[in-house]
């Protein structure tokens, strides 16, 4: 995508009669910015094995009124039990099909920026986040008040199915009072052909309020898909996240987890399965700002093909962030010798009394195990499915929604059958 | 039932096996004792399928039929069974699932109904109480923290469960103490048929003690040297291997 061609969307945008102008200096700032930075180059030390041609080889339109959908949508294909549902098609709202548990309050960008006093949290740590802020049209915000214990899981469903080649910049606010607790499931899914998703999420956990957090990553496997999720956690908050991705072209999971709180613990999870030309990454950043902090990242990959992906998992633990207690494991399975990996696990530890452990481990499947399974009469395919199982069910068992656990199983088993 | 002729095997360029024969007919126990290294594990590696050997000369016929261009199901389901000196860990493979679904791989290749959750659980409960694996042992991953003597039994368990009708035992009494040696002893013995044989690899007299095998051979360096009767293990464990060797 030219920088002239998203300038030419930029003025479309802003001379939208439908969009308030009160954050127009906010996106103008941000395009500014991101237009002096362009889009990152192999040559940036974050970005050297993300190859971002399927986004800049490729011009994007704004998604505009017309994109909606005209009638009532019907959501049935993508139903997960036991759940509300918000729904975002095409980065509109649909609220006449979506619904919220009481407690839960579902602002639009705008009221949330009043809700918060003009101090909306903003990133700037790729150019990515700046070109969601230059962009952002589903902005809402899910403002959980003081100890609300909000019962049922809450999912937004982001919908993409158009012929067109749409740029959509969903923009969600999730924002915790002290003591509160939400369960939420982003479940990215649609038929679109052609489409750049680049989702900015900012996740606020008051103090010892808790969040679970999981997204769905399954979109068709010809999408663009950015997620920028910065996370900021006060004290003795509990923050669980779980990304599970079979979808996506090109799928990049770019998460700042801020820990500012002591007692704060932040575990985040990651699974990957990619086959064809696929390349899904996960690059975490994890910072320790304060004392007696626990941190888990636990992140898999498993790879067809000539499929690829990057771990990146960086820790920090500043100064004064003594008793961090932080562990870290990537572990990435190749199915094929054309598949490839590439782990880089970092640590930056400027304290002296922490705990901090990491290991990487990338490999076929082990061939002692092949034969003890097919000695006992399974053939090859089952039993390189079952090794397969064995190497993510600890991932997926994790999931505590159950239905969403379901919903990730079948995926798995459709993508080993369809890999038969 | 199995018949292995002038088999001879080499592993990266290096020669193990060199002129192997033997004839098992049904209902029959065979042993191979010999020290460390002499080829016990290639022998039954090479019935059972693993890849990674050159079989330079020689052939396996397993009910008339060559075993060496078969998959290791095939074999598998054609009731070729190997206890694994080394059983592997395999984790987050759940040991309930795996079972169910090695027999039903069998079940299905002889026309039988597969069995469901229920049915199985009633099967197994029965076949671990012969081996004495506590139940709990199935919930959990494939070998994933069985001690080495919880590795062999449920190695049995995996034999009781799937009826083969050739099972090798490779070293399935070695690191076992005594009482883990008698269930283990119990439970082989309890699958002797006039159909079902069997092939045990060991070092020790002890194991033989309890199974009363109807041949004893002794393979040193590759090469069957001397073969007989259970009073051979007797003559083996007073005067050791050296008196063979030439
Ligand atoms: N994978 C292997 N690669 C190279 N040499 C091997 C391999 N496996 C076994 N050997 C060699 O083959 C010989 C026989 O080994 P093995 O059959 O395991 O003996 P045993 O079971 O009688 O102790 C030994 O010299 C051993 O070092
Ligand atoms: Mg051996």
């Amino acid at each position: 995508m030219t920088l002239n061609h998203l300038q030419k969307e930029f003025d479309k945008m802003m001379n939208r009669d439908y969009f308030s102008d009160t954050v127009h200096p906010m996106r103008k700032e941000a395009f500014a910015q991101f237009l002096d930075l362009g889009f990152p180059t192999k040559k940036w030390e974050d970005w050297r094995f993300t190859n971002l041609s399927p986004i800049t080889k490729q011009d994007f339109s704004l998604s505009e009124i017309q994109d909606a959908p005209q009638d009532d949508l019907d959501i049935s294909a993508y139903e997960i039990e036991d759940t509300h549902t918000i729904v975002i098609f095409n980065g509109h709202l649909q609220n006449s099909i979506s619904s919220l548990e009481n407690g839960v309050s579902l602002m639009s960008g705008l009221e949330y920026l009043t809700h918060k006093n003009d101090g909306f949290t903003q990133a700037k740590n790729t150019p990515f986040d700046l070109l969601n802020t230059a962009f952002m049209d589903s902005g809402i915000a899910l403002v959980i008040e003081k100890n609300m214990a909000i019962k049922k899981a809450l999912r937004i469903l982001f919908i993409t199915s158009s012929t067109k080649n749409l740029m959509i910049s969903p923009r969600v606010h999730i924002d915790l009072g002290n003591a509160s607790s939400l369960s939420i499931i982003e479940h990215h899914v649609g038929d679109s052909e052609s489409a750049f998703q680049n989702e900015s999420v900012f996740v606020s956990i008051g103090e010892n309020a808790k969040l679970d957090h999981v997204r769905i990553q399954s979109n068709a496997n010809t999408v663009s898909n950015m997620a920028n999720i910065h996370v900021q956690q006060e004290d003795d908050s509990h923050y669980s996240f779980f990304q599970f991705a079979n979808g996506s072209q090109l799928g990049r999971l770019n998460l700042r987890a801020e820990l500012k709180g002591e007692g704060a613990y932040c575990r985040l999870d990651g699974l990957a399965l990619s086959t064809n030309n696929q390349h899904l990454d996960h690059h975490i950043i994890i910072d320790h700002q304060v004392a007696n902090c626990i941190s888990h990242q636990n992140f898999r990959s498993v790879l067809q093909d000539k499929s690829s992906g990057v771990f990146s998992g960086r820790t920090i633990v500043r100064k004064n962030a003594q008793q961090t207690d932080s562990h870290q494991s990537n572990k990435n399975l190749l199915l094929s010798k054309n598949a490839f990996v590439h782990s880089i696990p970092q640590l930056e530890i400027d304290a002296d009394d922490v705990k901090c452990a990491h290991s990487s481990t990338t490999g076929a499947l082990d061939e002692e195990s092949l034969f003890y399974l097919r000695s006992r009469g399974l053939d090859i395919l089952s039993a390189k499915n079952l090794l397969v199982q064995g190497f993510v069910s600890e991932m997926i068992e994790s999931v505590k929604h159950e239905a969403t656990q379901k919903m990730i199983q079948s995926h798995l088993q459709n993508w080993l059958n369809s890999n038969a | 039932m199995l018949k292995i002729k002038n088999l001879h095997a080499s592993i990266d360029g290096k020669s193990i096996l060199k002129g192997i024969n033997l004839n098992i007919k049904p209902g029959e126990m065979h042993a191979i004792m010999g020290l460390n290294g002499s080829g016990k594990s290639t022998l039954a590696n090479i019935i059972s399928g693993r890849e990674g050997y050159a079989i330079t000369k020689g052939d396996v016929i397993y009910q008339n039929e060559s075993l060496l261009e078969k998959s290791p199901e095939t074999r598998a389901l054609d009731g070729v069974f190997m206890s694994f000196q080394y059983p592997v860990v395999i984790p987050g493979v759940n040991m309930t699932y795996f079972l169910k679904a090695a027999l039903n791989a069998h079940r299905k290749h002889r026309d039988e109904e597969e069995l469901d959750a229920i049915g199985f659980l009633k099967l197994i409960r029965e076949k671990i109480k012969a081996v004495d694996i506590d139940e709990k042992y199935l919930k959990r991953a494939v070998n994933d923290g069985f001690s080495g003597g919880e590795k062999k039994r449920n190695e049995i368990l995996q034999m009781i469960t799937l009826e083969p009708k050739l099972s090798i035992l490779d070293e399935t009494d070695s690191g076992l103490d005594i009482d883990a040696l008698k269930i283990v002893a119990n439970g082989v013995n309890q699958y002797r048929s006039s159909e079902n044989s069997f092939l045990v690899i060991t070092h020790y007299q002890r194991l033989l003690n309890y199974l009363k095998p109807d041949f004893i051979h002794v393979l040193i360096d590759g090469k069957i040297v001397k073969s007989g009767d259970m009073s051979l293990a007797s003559i083996l464990e007073e005067k050791g291997y050296a008196w063979l060797e030439k």
